[in-house]
């Protein structure tokens, strides 16, 4: 496949490293910057801080809409394509909120009504955060078992942890915010993120043959493995987006956004890393 | 392809397998028609069908505690100090029943004579299941056919969360069927089937967990608190009607929503004490043994009318409607099928022979019927989950990469030897990042995180259905293929 004009080999672990290190570099600064205001890496959605979403499909216009619930804490009202609109509320008592859903069930009976309490929230933020974390340490130590070679396994590891902290601060830039169902998305990306990193190391250090041909042959293969991946999450994202599936449609960009950072980690961060070592090793 | 190499390729375990997979799933999902509308056997979340969903948080403690009082003086001093009921949970917890910060229950428990050592908000486990049952006991009277209550329990036993997933209702419904109570009345039979009101459940101010009345005694039953009008109602009538003097006669009987639910005598000891004054404290016994028990956890119900042991609030709470739901379905199949379509043209795309790319086609659609299969029996399908299904799809094709291009390595097709030696190495990859998603998924699928444990539980099943099932299949259909 053509398509990436790129020839893995023609550069030095340097020149492959510069790019990559000044993106990660940004994006740690980003993701540090949100942290130190909202206590999370990405800013949360209504999952993690609490609220209430409603989704209806309405020819009502925002400015209606908004005298309609000016009685609650609205907060942001989205617009979708074909008349969907999505509904932001702050946390409101019991009360205000079972009000609410009979307005709602009263007045848009087919709409979709979701609340997370704000200590349900903060719990359901700690248990998050606590999964993400033991899944990158149970990551690292599977990379480590199967390599059993330190420098290698650190490249793998890396460049892992750099797509989530790209696509983190990504999600930050656009607006994606951190839900239950992107924080799988950023999960799901450890898995994508070391299929072609493992594939690369495999094929270095467990076939017979030049460095440079091995090398080649990984990138010909990862490429469109990637590529594949990015196709079939592409076509998630266009058809949730097309029709109003919110939770799919973040979940898909937010991988999608990772696998184009993973090009990026695999075939520049860990090559680089690799060619490294491999010539050191080499050269003594 | 020679119709021996059919053969041959069938009598494959590994294909023979995959076969009888498919197969075994499509039957289990059962895709049919009923009235025009297209119907499977596969479970839908709340996301895809309408249906409301609440999760309660339970206002109550469990601490850990010592004391040198003996413990009944501790609980009863506790009990004053707090105004609330505090069960012992086991011999080093108790629960406390309404809601107090660690700081409020410290100094309380300095006042009653121990320590606090731990504290964590939620109620025990026979607790939680009595408001388990108490909460099905509400939900069955709605007729729901599609109802569960999840009990959300943390590794050290205790449970702050309930879940309750309704199908078919709305959100207003759901929470007039959670925060529904029940009429109890206690009636007394006068003459023959005639029966006269005694008292109404406001007249009851708690009620224990089933017990013994004592320890020698194997009878269990549950016992209760009146009010002090309750009681004198109660006394009142038993002497009107000569419940006291003649308790067989005159039995007490218990209605939920004009349902009887008990019906005793007093015993002698309660009639000779109501002949000479109120007495508040009451002990209903069900009878000895399993049965008994059984009973009595059903009157403790029974006695609360619905009222849960404490209170609730809403922690969170979603409903669909059917229209939505709908859509979102669809949707979903949607995005389903576009995606096998896209990644079908990369794959033709890179390797323009439809000898390789309709196999993985195969493949990767065997692989999504065996998974929805397997989820029929246990996970329902919601959004979360189906988007872990569509990006195992991009995983599981990206294996078939590997293994496509590790045997046609240097563009040639290898003897049988060399083949195993290329196809073990490919596995060799795939089992290894196969690990690395089934670990990084492992948190989610043993954790709680609502929606997000049938994501986990999908992506891990995806992957060990690939690993097992589909790609040794694909290695052994490849290569007859290739070495045609």
């Amino acid at each position: 496949m053509e398509l990436f004009r790129y020839d893995v080999n023609k550069y030095s672990p340097t020149q492959m490293v510069i790019i990559p290190l000044i993106l990660l570099i940004v994006s740690l600064a980003i993701v540090g910057m949100t942290m130190m205001s909202t206590g999370l890496p990405v800013k949360p959605g209504m999952d993690f801080s609490g609220g209430t979403a409603i989704t209806i499909v309405t020819t009502d216009s925002k400015e209606t809409l908004a005298a309609e619930f000016s009685a609650y804490p609205l907060t942001e009202i989205g617009e979708g394509i074909n008349g969907a609109k999505f509904l932001k509320f702050s946390s409101m008592d019991d009360a205000q909120f079972r009000s609410l859903s009979a307005l709602v069930s009263e007045k848009y009976p087919d709409a979709k009504i979701d609340q997370i309490g704000e200590s349900f929230g903060k719990s359901l933020q700690e248990q998050a955060i606590f999964a993400v974390l033991i899944s990158f340490i149970g990551m690292a130590i599977v990379i480590f078992l199967v390599f059993r070679n330190f420098i290698p396994s650190c490249a793998v590891v890396l460049s892992a942890f750099a797509d989530m902290v790209m696509t983190a601060a990504a999600m930050n830039v656009i607006g994606i915010p951190l839900s239950l169902g992107t924080t799988a998305a950023l999960l799901m990306l450890i898995g994508y993120s070391v299929d072609s990193d493992i594939l690369l190391t495999m094929r270095v250090f467990k076939r017979q043959g030049k460095f440079e041909e091995k090398l080649g042959g990984a990138f010909h293969t990862g490429i469109i493995m990637t590529s594949t991946a990015i196709a079939a999450i592409a076509a998630m994202l266009v058809v949730t987006y097309l029709g109003q599936v919110e939770i799919i449609m973040q979940m898909s960009a937010v991988i999608l956004i990772g696998l184009f950072f993973d090009i990026m980690n695999t075939w520049l961060t860990n090559a680089a890393i690799l060619k490294w070592y491999v010539n050191r090793r080499g050269s003594r | 392809m020679k119709k021996e190499d059919m053969i041959s390729l069938l009598k494959d375990w590994r294909v023979a397998l995959l076969i009888i997979l498919v197969v075994a799933s499509l039957i289990a999902i059962y895709p049919h028609f009923e009235d025009g509308k297209l119907v499977t056997n596969l479970q839908y979340g709340l996301d895809l069908q309408k249906g409301a969903w609440l999760q309660m948080e339970l206002n109550a403690e469990v601490v850990g505690y010592d004391t040198s009082l003996p413990l009944d003086t501790f609980i009863t001093n506790l009990n004053k100090e707090l105004d609330t009921d505090v069960v012992v949970v086991d011999e080093n917890h108790l629960e406390i029943r309404k809601p107090f910060t660690q700081q409020e229950l410290d100094a309380a428990f300095m006042k009653a004579g121990g320590n606090l050592t731990t504290y964590k908000q939620g109620v025990s486990k026979s607790t939680a299941d009595t408001i388990k049952r108490t909460l099905e006991n509400k939900i069955n009277t709605l007729g729901t056919k599609d109802a569960r209550v999840n009990v959300i329990t943390d590794l050290s036993g205790v449970t702050r969360y309930i879940r309750v997933e309704l199908a078919g209702v709305d959100m207003n419904e759901a929470q007039e069927v959670v925060g529904k109570q029940g009429k109890f009345e206690i009636r007394i039979v006068t003459t023959g089937n005639e029966t006269e009101h005694v008292l109404y459940g406001d007249s009851i101010t708690s009620v224990g967990n089933p017990s013994q009345e004592s320890a020698s005694s194997k009878v269990w039953g549950v016992s209760f608190t009146l009010s002090e009008e309750g009681a004198q109602a109660i006394r009142d009538a038993s002497i009107k009607y000569g419940a006291v003097t003649d308790p067989t006669k005159h039995n007490l009987i218990m209605l939920l929503d004009n349902e009887q639910v008990y019906s005793a005598p007093l015993s002698s000891d309660l009639a000779s004490k109501m002949a000479q004054g109120e007495v508040r404290q009451l002990y209903a016994s069900t009878g000895s043994g399993t049965a008994g028990l059984n009973d009595a956890t059903n009157l403790e119900i029974h006695l609360r009318a619905g009222a849960l042991p404490v209170d609730v609030t809403v922690a969170g709470s979603g409903s669909v409607s059917a229209t939505l739901g709908d859509h979102f379905k669809w949707m979903c199949v949607l995005a389903g099928i576009f995606a096998i379509l896209t990644v079908g043209c990369v794959i033709y795309f890179r390797y323009r022979e439809p000898a390789i790319v309709l196999p993985m086609m195969a493949i990767n659609c065997s692989e999504i019927i065996i998974l929805l299969g397997i989820a029929r029996f246990i996970q329902q399908l919601d959004l979360a989950s189906i988007a872990g299904l569509i990006a195992v799809l991009g995983t599981g094709i990206d294996q078939l990469v590997i293994v496509t291009d590790e045997i046609l390595h240097e563009g040639k097709v290898p003897s049988p030897n060399l083949y195993l030696k290329r196809l073990s190495r490919a596995l060799g990859i795939i089992l290894a990042s196969a690990a690395t998603v089934v670990i990084a998924m492992l948190p989610l699928a043993l954790m709680d995180l609502s929606t997000l444990r049938g994501f986990a539980i999908i992506t891990i099943l995806g992957v060990l259905v690939g690993v097992l099932i589909t790609r040794p299949a694909y290695g052994k259909i490849i290569m007859t293929i290739l070495s045609r």
